[in-house]
């Protein structure tokens, strides 16, 4: 035990919970801890904006699997990490947010940038602590690290008064944590196991819905394991996209809104959905009465409350995916050893689907330049090894398409919340995260323009993200929202971004190389050109075609069958046998 | 509908009446009656939530409830019964 004051005490606890980076921006708050960061062995690094601190601390966990941290002043950048801890909220990302607050006397006087932070962020943070006595910093920093990491993950808030930072104290670090309210079970029972294993065996037309959970648990390896045991066809989606490879033969791609009409299919007429991980979003059943409605529900989760939230779940089994899957193992070997049923019908009419309908796009007859080609070169040339962080938007829902994920935690994106300005700082705390991988951010021109000033953050603290903005000079996917049903009367969705700004000099005004690029035949020698530089960020203004429209589509709030392949286009059922 | 009756423990820290609340009002469910008393223990309170729930539904408040961190257990009190059955949720719903 030694007696320091609050900040440092804080700093401390950093230390001790093994912190190697945080993002943040001083301020008045805040002021007393950054005088201990200054000398302490954690890298600060210090961001532009406190949007950007947050959710480049959401891209550092979500490559690494370590909890992010933050940090930030009471009032305006305490509520600027608002957007961020939300965002990691519905990405169930572990993130440790600390703020500043006013003196504890103060509290509650309306004073100079006083926010009720913790009020704030009540709704969605997985917890929060407010502190006013330096005594609890070290235990509410084990507690937060503890809550953000473990069970289903997400983000943590620690306010702290500015009197509790300054105010002497002991500091002594817990060496343990234990919450009354709070015991993630991460072993699933045994019973629960053997029923899951019944259940598979007793379906002829089974599909595994693997959600973000499996990567969170770092279960890919297991997955695999146990889709070849099985043979039955592999969905991924969004939030997911990584955790089972793109090239095996079982995946049939990502569902949903603007999923693969093989995938979309499968989990509509399958008897079985084998869920891992995954929460039966919107996005992903389409109109819920009319999602999957002949498939028994196999639902495997860590967080109790998905478990018939949204979908009903004939057996359900509670625990960390990884122990999860690992117990299913050898639980369904000897299942199957009495009973094997015959997937092949099941598993034949799924791959004359895939054959028939694969992901493809047209070229723009004009000659300008297609999105979507863009985006499957900057996969094929980066290849499999490398990390893509999208914005919202079409070139995300295409680049999730059209990049092929083979390895987890390679595809980041803002999947929950659908945070436009996610990509850039996202992809500046991957980069922080894994600085010997290249790490892409593909934006929008619409989405750069929230959060570019990160480019700086990252030109001065050598962290040479590369970013290929897919400039359709406008905010395209609520544009094609309004060519499918505002009858194309295009109300403020043109961004005019490829007269103002200059992208590239905006680029090389933030201390990087900027790129511009119109035709097909550059494209390749653009993105290896940008390839070739690791010594600063790069930014390629990718000028593309604007009306290019992201498909297939299930319409929102429309069931899952009438998926469309092109405007008003569904796939040939008739000529399918389902 | 049946009234069912929860009786939640919750760690006696300041905000977790607001958090408690909180979650009923976002996640659109309806208290009919609350109160808050404490217990033999000082650093746990017993909140008595009567709610117009059943089914699913109940299934679902439980289960959020317990989600947050401050809750330590939830005992569902199943009414119109002269002497209460009660079942203690914990074990299902160990976060
Ligand atoms: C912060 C925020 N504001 C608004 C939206 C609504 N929105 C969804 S996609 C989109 C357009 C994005 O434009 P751009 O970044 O250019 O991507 P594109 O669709 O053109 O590829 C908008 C405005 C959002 N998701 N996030
Ligand atoms: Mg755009």
């Amino acid at each position: 035990m030694s007696q320091m004051n609050g900040a440092s005490s804080l700093v401390a606890s950093l230390e001790a919970a093994g912190v190697d980076v945080m993002f943040g921006i001083p301020g008045g708050a805040i002021l007393p801890a950054y005088d201990p960061i200054f000398s302490s062995s954690i890298r600060h690094i210090l961001v532009r904006h406190e949007q950007g601190a947050g959710h480049a601390a959401t891209g550092y966990a979500q490559v690494t699997g370590r909890v992010g941290v933050c940090i930030a002043t009471s009032g305006p950048g305490a509520t600027n990490l608002v957007t961020p801890l939300a965002d990691a909220a519905m990405d169930s990302v572990p993130v440790v947010a600390i703020t500043g607050q006013v003196p504890s006397v103060a509290i509650g006087t309306d004073a100079f940038q006083e926010a009720d932070i913790r009020g704030i962020t009540m709704p969605f943070a997985k917890h929060n602590y407010l502190i006013t006595n330096p005594a609890d910093i070290p235990r509410a920093i084990a507690e937060a690290f503890y809550i953000a990491s473990t069970g289903r993950p997400g983000p943590v808030l620690v306010d702290i008064a500015k009197d509790a930072l300054q105010a002497m104290t002991d500091f002594k670090y817990p060496t343990s944590v234990n919450l009354a309210g709070y015991k993630p079970k991460s072993i699933p029972d045994n019973q629960s196991i053997l029923d899951a294993a019944a259940l598979i065996t007793q379906s002829s037309k089974p599909v595994f819905y693997v959600g973000g959970g499996v990567i969170k648990a770092n279960a890919s390896r297991e997955l695999l394991e146990l889709a070849q045991l099985l043979g039955a066809p592999v969905v991924t989606t969004l939030m997911a996209r990584g955790a089972f490879p793109d090239s095996h033969p079982l995946h049939l791609g990502m569902p949903g809104m603007h999923g693969t009409v093989a995938a979309v299919t499968a989990l509509q007429k399958a008897d079985l959905l084998i869920t891992l991980g995954a929460r039966f979003d919107d996005r992903v059943t389409g109109k819920l009465s009319t999602f999957a409605v002949n498939a028994k529900v196999l639902h495997a989760d860590i967080d109790p409350a998905e478990i018939g939230k949204n979908r009903f779940a004939d057996v359900a089994v509670l625990g960390d995916l990884k122990n999860t899957i690992s117990a299913l193992i050898p639980a369904l070997k000897s299942a199957l050893a009495k009973n094997q049923p015959d997937l092949t019908p099941w598993l034949n009419q799924m791959n004359s689907l895939q054959a028939a309908y694969p992901l493809g796009y047209d070229k723009p007859n004009d000659g300008t330049l297609s999105p979507q080609y863009v985006i499957e070169r900057l996969g094929k040339i980066s290849g499999p090894e490398a990390i893509f962080a999208a914005g919202v938007g079409q070139h995300q829902m295409w680049a999730s398409q059209f990049v092929s994920y083979e390895n987890p935690r390679t595809w980041l994106n803002s999947g929950g919340l659908g945070t436009m300005g996610y990509a850039v700082p996202a992809a500046m705390g991957a980069k922080v995260g894994a600085p010997d991988t290249t790490v892409w951010a593909i934006d929008g021109d619409g989405c750069f323009q929230m959060t570019n000033q990160e480019l700086t953050t990252c030109a001065l603290n050598n962290i040479p993200i590369k970013v290929a903005i897919i400039n359709n000079e406008s905010l395209g996917m609520v544009r094609q929202w309004q060519t499918m049903f505002y009858e194309g009367r295009y109300s403020n969705t043109n961004l005019e971004s490829k007269r103002v700004p200059n992208f590239p000099m905006l680029a090389e005004a933030m201390g990087c190389v900027g790129l511009s690029c119109e035709r097909e035949e550059d494209v390749d020698a653009t993105i290896e050109k940008a390839m070739g530089i690791n010594d600063q960020p790069v930014v390629i203004d990718f000028r593309v075609h604007r009306d290019a429209m992201v498909w297939p589509m299930v319409a929102a709030g429309t069931s899952n069958d009438d998926i469309m392949i092109a405007r008003e286009t569904t796939p040939d059922w008739d000529s399918q046998e389902l | 509908m049946a009234q069912h009756i929860l009786e939640v423990l919750v760690e006696n820290s300041p905000g977790v009446l607001a958090r408690v609340a909180g979650l009923f009002s976002r996640r659109a469910y309806n208290i009919e009656r609350l109160s808050v008393g404490p217990t033999t223990d000082p650093s746990i309170s017993q909140m008595d939530i009567v709610v117009n729930l059943e089914g699913h539904a109940l299934e679902q408040v439980i289960a959020q409830l317990d989600k947050l961190i401050n809750v330590i257990s939830i005992k569902e009190i199943i009414p119109n019964k002269t002497a209460p059955a009660v079942h203690d949720t914990q074990p299902d719903y160990q976060n």
